[in-house]
């Protein structure tokens, strides 16, 4: 894992490439991975790592201070004087206070739903979507699509506004439906998934369209299963968004048995004031699922932002 | 490619040959797209050309007035400065920054997988969290920077409090947090750039530094081109961590367009002003996007 | 003035939303929250439960769950389930918001002030009066200053629970050593009587402590200096009428000669100059002063650093007695579903919690409920009786829709104010320029 990149590719059509490895470098040592960049130069190599070091450890500092906050006491906590150390130890039990609460999981719970949910129902429409543009004739295909590429550039942030009153008048306000719904019109990836589409060659359709299969054969049985890392990529991609996603699950959601984890650990206060180590707990446990997924997917993760977060571009 | 009718003859379902296939196809989107992307942009119109507001009461036209407001107050130019600041003092680190990272990386230094991880972990983290550590790295008594800046011999900064520093430490914030993402686009071109280009000048003699700057970032300059667009349109965007940072304040002073369209609007119940405010910010969206589509084509005919 | 929430005009709009409602429902049925059992998004709440908004957290937040406890006995069955959410602006957007998708809490805490914004807006439904009757609570059981601001068109739309002035704390020992302290223990109010004395008792108490007098943290907070500052004003006898459409009428040389008091009050000398809320706090629990301008709800932090701290009714300073305070009340958001056991609960839970809220007493604040000020129990409550007078003349924020606690308008006053206060613009052009923002409120127009 530590020695060879993921095929990274910058726009869907680039072929993957695994630099580093079949590059013979300036010499001939085929031991040594040699850097394009570097060269043999011992001093850059050194000088590359020790601004390494600092980028990473400056880069990692927050969240170890938010976890050494979250293991020591209320009192350690916030002690001026003894600020890194804490004078009684380090202690779990801020961790099992946050759980016990209950709120925090349910906001997990919250925001696994929604993200789900949104995740699966754009996939699906966008993918199908996809497909209509670029494989099938419709009156009006040309006004959609290009109406569709246009609202790409409509910023969410310009509907939060009759999004809202929208969800009033269809009598939705403050429900799952109002939190999901919105999030699932996706332009950008119709996009992406319809010049996926339009790269896959059409051999393989028309020999299945000669053996009498429908528009929906095609689709499910042959355009799909090739598609494989091309729709999880967009998967991937619009879970984290959604899960991440604060604005409008901030502005529809009023039932903080409803919230999802941005809002809900950021709106609802505790009876007992600030304490700043379980804030932490609470912020290093609501941390935790994503991090998690990229330990163990981090080549996916990788991958589908070099792929779905050029939008297309 | 076959006709519509001739395509609607291989669909399956007789009572279906109204609709061709294809719009089949595109109909749950198009459903979607119609329900909750061109009507409320239709609404939103509407209700910038009314008093709507957040109580019972039925909204009566009143024409442009909205507008005419907006464009004379000063609190929605002052706001709109900030985005505009924001994106200014925002873009270019997180552009550079990435840019340095991803060249360190890839050099192809032990341990990438680690690199990866801190610098693109920050971006995973919901911004609840994010602001929730931030509040508490900048809280002035307690918070790890100025206990930093103690152990040398500093006075303590009021982060978030203080006018003249806090967009500044809403940027450090922003650029900990989503420089992830475009340090992994970086990567990404940068293992894309074909081997020959590195051997022949290697063949030349081209030493390290001559390479970065006669083949890596050349190659680059088109993604560097696309990283800045995303960029500025996502910074145009801003308002999750100044909200959940320091509300706008101190002051207004940090408040971007989109926090004074959510308070005007929700916290005023002005949903009507706050709609115009909207149509106004779309107008600017709109015009960063047709300035850089021209940029970025006239760089392509270039190149 | 649109019409009540009750009023006409409401019929039809139900209706054309159930039709939609109806054509959605098959669609929306299984994402909506009412499907997904124990998630509280159904639209009547579980039997027994009153979903209450609150935004008391710190100590009051504590108090509050004791009370609610001591109030258990009065609403057999019923369980009161609180939310806190953060105070300030974000609490009243989040409330208002929540009424007007028809699915807020049963019951929310809203502050007096904040009514003018609500009560005509048709985001909250009134209470009914013979309901609270029957379990105990009547006008005559309130004071007539903060009961007055509860009704609008006739109808109760606010059950206050508390008033909270704006007042002042001391350190007993160096108080007395200043000599202004009454033989019986009291502060001896005649030593602040005018902005001379006031001053020059800041300086008696900054010489007694050694330290620094009087501590008003005020830098960068979005309420305190107008606190101070229209308490004081209406002691000038000065008024402000806010006419929709404005203008403001006001009058600017007595508020000159406030704001002039205040910065006199904050020399950097006597008195610390530029201390914002936290450090006002700090610096008088660390008795680097003798005495702060405070509000009443941060008793428990004060007694946790001084057992024996005094407090006091703000003194009378310009010679018309008037104490800046606010109450929390209880207000019902706007439900379109009439729901007969849910509306008894909430009244019945009400009338309970305002019967235990001598708990709430220690949290500072001062029971609107008089039945219990008017025990022996709470006489003998130290420093609290010594301010129970201050609700005799209490001013809350004017009346008007923008105005009231956690406001954009009291953080604009405050600002042009802490200019004043820290960066000495000169009181009449500061008085100029808050008259300037007054008028652009009023000229925004009325969401009602």
């Amino acid at each position: 894992m530590t020695t060879t990149h993921p095929p990274l590719h910058g726009t869907g059509e680039t072929t993957p490439t695994a630099p580093g490895r079949r590059r013979p470098a300036r010499g001939t040592e085929p031991h040594a991975r040699r850097s394009p960049a570097l060269g043999q130069s011992r001093l850059a190599r050194v000088l590359a790592l020790a601004a390494l070091l600092l980028f990473a450890s400056t880069w990692l500092l927050p969240l170890g201070w938010g976890v050494l906050t979250a293991l020591k006491s209320e009192q350690d906590a916030s002690d001026p004087e003894h600020w890194l150390w804490p004078r009684s130890g380090f202690t779990l039990d801020r961790f099992s206070e946050v759980i016990s609460r209950g709120d925090l999981p349910l906001w997990m719970f919250n925001s696994f739903a929604v993200a789900t949910a949104v995740t699966v129902l754009t996939v699906a429409v966008s993918a199908m979507a996809g497909y209509a543009f670029s494989r099938t004739l419709f009156r009006g295909r040309r006004v959609l699509f290009a109406l569709t590429v246009a609202a790409v550039l409509v910023p969410p942030q310009l509907l939060i506004v009759p999004w809202f009153r929208q969800m009033i008048t269809l009598g939705i306000a403050d429900t799952y439906a109002a939190v999901i719904l919105p999030q699932t019109v996706a332009p950008v990836m119709v996009f992406i998934l319809k010049k996926h589409f339009d790269s896959l060659p059409r051999e393989l359709e028309e020999a299945a369209r000669i053996d009498g299969a429908g528009h929906w054969r095609v689709f499910w049985s042959v355009l799909l299963p090739l598609s494989r890392p091309m729709l999880a990529a967009v998967a991937v991609f619009v879970f984290i968004g959604a899960w991440n996603n604060f604005l409008w699950p901030f502005v529809s959601t009023s039932d903080p048995n409803l919230m999802t984890l941005p809002v809900g650990i950021t709106a609802v206060k505790n009876a007992y004031g600030v304490q700043y180590a379980q804030t932490m707990a609470t912020a290093m446990l609501a941390a935790l699922p994503l991090v998690l997924v990229f330990l163990f997917f981090q080549r996916q993760i990788v991958k589908s932002v070099a792929t779905t977060g050029l939008g297309g571009q | 490619m076959s006709s519509p009718p001739a395509s609607a003859r291989t669909g399956s379902r007789p009572a279906r040959r109204t609709l061709p296939p294809g719009l089949l196809f595109a109909l749950p989107f198009l459903v979607l797209f119609g329900l909750f992307m061109v009507w409320p942009m239709a609404q939103g119109l509407w209700m910038s050309l009314t008093d709507a507001s957040l109580s019972a009461h039925d909204p009566s036209f009143i024409g442009l007035d909205n507008f005419r407001e907006a464009l004379g107050d000063e609190e929605m130019w002052r706001s709109l400065g900030h985005t505009l600041l924001f994106t200014l003092f925002s873009t270019v680190p997180l552009v550079a920054v990435a840019l340095g990272m991803a060249l360190l990386v890839h050099t192809g230094l032990p341990g990438q997988w680690v690199w990866r991880l801190a610098f693109f972990a920050p971006y995973l983290l919901p911004v609840g969290v994010v602001s929730l550590l931030w509040l508490w790295l900048y809280q002035p008594d307690l918070g790890l920077y100025n206990h930093l800046l103690g152990a040398v011999g500093l006075d303590g900064v009021a982060w978030l409090s203080d006018e003249s520093v806090a967009m500044w430490a809403i940027v450090l914030a922003t650029l900990w947090w989503t420089v992830g993402f475009n340090f992994l686009l970086y990567l990404a071109a940068l293992q894309a750039i074909p081997d020959h280009l590195y051997e022949a000048a290697a063949i030349d003699g081209a030493g390290a530094w001559r390479r970065l700057w006669s083949i890596t970032l050349p190659q680059l300059s088109r993604m560097t081109g696309v990283i800045t667009v995303l960029q500025i349109l996502a910074s145009l965007k801003v308002f999750d961590q100044v909200y959940l940072l320091t509300k706008g304040g101190p002051n207004n002073s940090t408040r971007p367009v989109i926090e004074y369209l959510y308070d005007v609007g929700f916290t005023g119940y002005r949903l009507g002003y706050a709609s115009a405010i909207s149509y106004l910010f779309f107008a600017l969206v709109l015009l960063a996007s047709a300035a850089q589509f021209a940029v970025l084509r006239r760089r392509e005919k270039q190149s | 003035m649109s019409a009540l929430p009750s009023g006409p005009g409401e019929p039809a709009h139900t209706s054309r939303r159930r039709l939609l409602t109806a054509s959605l429902a098959s669609a929306g049925a299984l994402l909506t929250g009412g499907s997904l059992s124990g998630c509280g998004a159904a639209l009547a709440s579980d039997e027994g439960t009153v979903r209450l908004w609150d935004l008391f957290s710190g100590a009051d937040g504590g108090l509050f769950n004791e009370m609610r406890d001591a109030a258990r006995e009065d609403m057999p069955g019923t369980r009161l389930e609180r939310t806190v959410l953060e105070w300030g602006t974000p609490y009243y957007t989040k409330l208002a918001m929540a009424s007007a998708g028809g699915r807020g809490p049963d019951l929310a805490v809203c502050h007096v002030s904040r009514l003018a914004g609500y009560a005509p807006t048709g985001l909250l439904d009134p209470w009914d009066t013979a309901e609270l009757a029957a379990y105990g609570v009547r006008r005559e059981d309130f004071s007539e200053a903060v009961w007055g601001r509860t009704q609008y068109q006739d109808r109760l739309y606010a059950v206050p629970l508390d008033t909270h002035p704006f007042i002042v704390f001391y350190h007993p020992e160096p108080a007395a050593k200043a000599g202004l302290l009454t033989s019986d223990g009291a502060l001896d109010t005649e030593a602040f009587s005018s902005p001379e004395r006031f001053l020059a008792a800041g300086r008696e108490l900054a010489k007694a402590s050694g330290k620094q007098g009087i501590a008003f943290g005020y830098v960068n907070d979005p309420s305190q200096c107008w606190r101070l500052f229209y308490g004081l004003y209406r002691q000038t006898g000065g008024r402000l009428a806010l006419p929709e459409g404005g203008p403001a009428e006001i009058d600017e040389d007595r508020m000159a000669e406030v704001i002039a008091f205040m910065a006199k009050l904050v020399d950097g000398r006597a008195n610390p100059k530029s201390l914002d809320y936290f450090s006002g706090i700090a610096s008088f629990t660390n008795k680097q002063t003798a005495m702060t301008l405070s509000g009443d709800w941060e008793l428990a932090t004060y007694r946790a650093a001084d057992k024996k701290v005094g407090a006091a009714s703000f003194p009378t300073v310009f010679g018309t007695p008037a104490v800046y305070a606010d109450s929390h009340a209880f207000v019902l958001p706007r439900r379109p579903d009439a729901d007969k056991g849910r509306c008894e609960r909430t009244h019945r839970a009400v009338a309970a919690l305002l019967k235990a809220s001598r708990v709430w007493a220690r949290a500072g604040h001062i029971p609107a409920y008089r039945p219990v000020t008017r025990t022996k129990a709470y006489a003998g409550l130290q420093p609290q009786a010594h301010y129970l007078a201050a609700q005799e003349h209490v001013v809350l924020d004017p009346s008007a829709w923008f105005a009231g606690a956690g406001s954009d308008f009291q953080n604009a006053m405050s600002q042009v104010l802490q200019q004043a206060l820290l960066d000495g613009l000169a009181p009449d052009r500061a008085a100029r320029a808050m008259v300037r923002r007054l008028n652009s409120f009023l000229s925004k127009p009325s969401p009602a």
